[in-house]
């Protein structure tokens, strides 16, 4: 029914990883370009448009960080990102996502894995209406006596204390501050707030929701962050400011 | 060695303390014993010599003198050491001993034979003589002889506490002195951790001391050096694996399922496991550099157990304490996330137990597990070390699990300790604060 054929982009130096990806990415239907280096990458992009990009964070010259953030710059700025870092640790991912990809995804991975992650990705940022407020580009995001770090993925109270969030509870929020005002539905909210695991494991949206008014400190009979809107989902009621923005 | 009953004492302060102050108390007295000998023996001599030209004097004044005039004149003759009396004095008997006689052999002599002279020695009464004689108008004289040093001053005792005091402070401050750099090196070896940048040893001081604490702060830099290249090595050897790991897992992926597919793919993840841990092993004594702040406990560990929950894991939070504490958030949360996972992997299942007094804050994690045999309770928290039955490397596991969390734990200012728990299991408990 959808004639459409994702493209994705890979851009890795080993030679032998990006046609293994790319057999296997095409094998499940997928149309893969590939690029050695930041100066492929970049040769490509200038004639051509892409609906995910692969990005290595180790390229010889330009790293993926310093790529990442030109992408994010430039005219492909609405391009999904999907970082492989060269192992799975917190300062990379938080590097990673500091510079806007979208997601991440540690060396050494599982083809299966990165087909699930790419097509998560693709899924998130088809889903929902446009961001209000392009919350990307914010470090810390303000509302109302919280502050919530997008990076270390966590909140901060007005004494500066930090309440920690688990990891469905931060995604739930996060969509939430992304589009303040606007009413969400809970398949569009269940979607957007899986996890890796999420085929496993299925947590209800409103228990989510109840854990994070607690989080908040949030009445649930008279919330003023997450408001339940009868029949149709929550709306995130209070505005939503960037604090910080990424340098 | 050790004479029995006689016990040498442990500390080096006592040791140099014992032997400075016998040293200077012997070699203190020995010259006072001397001095004191020598005093004797010239007053002793100063004595016998006036006792004999006194006593001539003394004799033939007294024999001059009209027996009337004669207790007069008694004063002016007596002596300190020996007194006359006219009279025949008390009752004694021949035997004197060797000082008795030299004492009447000189009376004697002091006489000049012009008195027959019988002296005799008052038993009982010490060293106390009397020479009888008759004087030329036939009364009898007595000479009461008590032989005694002048009495040693009154303020003799008191200056001699007052060395005693004076070498006891002495050596007590030069082995004060002596011991104190001593205390302070080993003290800087206990403190002595790679991953902080605690203040080097201090080299000023006495050379001996200088050069140890030059040569302490030294070693403290190669240590730290060594630290840094472990860390740099395992990076390196990780690094340069992951590469040809994801290459081969890529490549067993598009193999067609099979035995072998399957073996190849879990050998792949053991593989790529131990090089993970390896790095996080290699860091943890390595610190990440992470800074602390405040964080909410209850959160912090209630977040955690949800976490593991929307991943299907039985963690279930059995107590929580509120409040909050000054941590570096990540290092806990590998720390706990280790042990966790451990107890998942041992248990099934896992209990957290957060407990606060004052500022101690105590998280526990439960297991009902097979333990650990007591023995081993330390043991395991070295890196590379497994259980022979259980915990084999059929159970997976790097042995890098618990380490790590020993070592973070280390790294954030808390301990690890592990424990069996009553009705069997494994108890986990980080101590903060």
């Amino acid at each position: 029914m959808d004639a459409h054929v994702d493209h994705i982009l890979i851009v890795d130096d080993d030679r032998e990883i990006r046609e293994l990806v790319s057999t296997y990415l095409t094998k499940n239907g997928l149309r893969v370009t590939v690029a050695p280096d930041g100066r492929h990458m970049r040769t490509f992009l200038e004639a051509n448009t892409v609906d995910l990009i692969v990005l290595d964070v180790m390229l010889p010259g330009d790293d993926g960080l310093v790529l990442c953030r030109e992408l994010r710059a430039g005219k492909h700025r609405a391009t999904p990102v999907l970082m492989l870092t060269a192992r799975d640790d917190e300062t990379d991912r938080i590097i990673g996502l500091e510079m806007g990809a979208d997601d991440y995804l540690a060396k050494p991975f599982a083809a299966r894995e990165l087909l699930a992650r790419i097509k998560a990705v693709l899924r998130r940022t088809r889903m929902l209406p446009p961001n209000l407020q392009i919350t990307e580009a914010g470090q810390i995001l303000a509302f109302g006596s919280w502050q919530l770090d997008t990076t270390a993925r966590h909140l901060i109270d007005a004494e500066g204390t930090i309440v920690a969030l688990s990891g469905a509870e931060y995604r739930l929020l996060r969509v939430f501050v992304d589009h303040p005002q606007r009413v969400l539905n809970r398949d569009q909210l269940l979607n957007l707030t899986q996890g890796r695991e999420a085929e496993m494991f299925e947590r209800s949206i409103d228990l989510l929701v109840s854990r994070l008014r607690q989080r908040l400190n949030d009445d649930a009979r008279e919330p003023s962050y997450i408001k339940t809107v009868r029949s149709e989902g929550y709306v995130f009621a209070a505005p939503v400011e960037i604090r910080e923005a990424r340098q | 060695m050790k004479a029995p009953g006689w016990a040498w004492p442990r500390t080096l302060r006592s040791r140099l303390f014992l032997i400075l102050l016998t040293g200077l108390v012997v070699a203190h007295g020995l010259s006072f014993a001397v001095l004191f000998s020598e005093r004797y023996m010239s007053a002793r001599q100063v004595m016998l010599g006036t006792l004999e030209t006194d006593v001539a004097t003394s004799i033939a004044i007294l024999d001059r003198l009209p027996a009337a005039e004669r207790p007069q004149w008694l004063p002016r003759v007596n002596r300190g050491n020996y007194q006359y009396i006219l009279g025949t004095g008390l009752p004694g008997v021949p035997e004197m001993t060797a000082r008795g006689r030299d004492i009447a052999e000189r009376i004697t002599e002091a006489s000049g034979g012009r008195f027959p002279v019988r002296v005799e020695s008052i038993p009982g009464d010490g060293k106390r003589v009397q020479a009888h004689l008759t004087l030329s108008d036939g009364s009898p004289l007595t000479i009461d002889v008590h032989p005694r040093m002048t009495p040693i001053a009154q303020w003799l005792p008191y200056v001699l506490i007052l060395q005693l005091l004076l070498l006891i402070l002495c050596c007590w401050f030069a082995v004060r002195l002596a011991i104190r750099p001593l205390v302070a090196l080993g003290d800087a070896a206990d403190a002595l951790d790679p991953n902080t940048q605690s203040a080097p040893l201090d080299e000023s001081g006495p050379t001996e001391l200088a050069r140890a604490a030059r040569a302490f702060n030294a070693m403290r830099g190669r240590i730290a050096r060594f630290v840094e290249e472990r860390v740099q090595i395992l990076a390196a050897i990780s690094h340069d694996l992951q590469t040809p790991i994801t290459r081969m897992k890529l490549r067993a992926e598009m193999a067609d399922d099979s035995d072998e597919k399957r073996k190849m793919l879990n050998d792949l993840s053991e593989i790529q496991t131990l090089v993970q841990e390896g790095l996080a092993y290699a860091r943890s004594a390595h610190g990440d550099g992470e800074k602390a702040s405040r964080v909410d406990l209850g959160s912090f560990v209630e977040s955690l157990a949800y976490d593991y929950q929307d991943t299907g894991k039985d963690v279930t939070v059995l107590q929580n304490a509120g409040g909050a504490i000054v941590t570096r958030p990540h290092a806990l949360r590998r720390v706990l996330t280790n042990l966790i996972d451990n107890a998942i992997k041992f248990g099934g299942s896992a209990e957290l137990r957060v407990r606060r007094d004052r500022d101690v804050v105590a998280i526990e994690v439960l297991d009902r597990g097979t333990g650990i045999p007591d023995d081993q309770l330390e043991a395991v928290l070295k890196p590379f070390v497994r259980l022979e039955q259980s915990r084999s490397r059929e159970t997976g596991g790097t042995g890098l699990g618990l380490a790590i969390a020993h070592e973070l734990t280390t790294a954030i200012g808390g301990t690890l300790t592990l424990r069996n728990r009553d009705g069997g299991g494994l108890a986990a408990e980080v101590r903060l604060g």
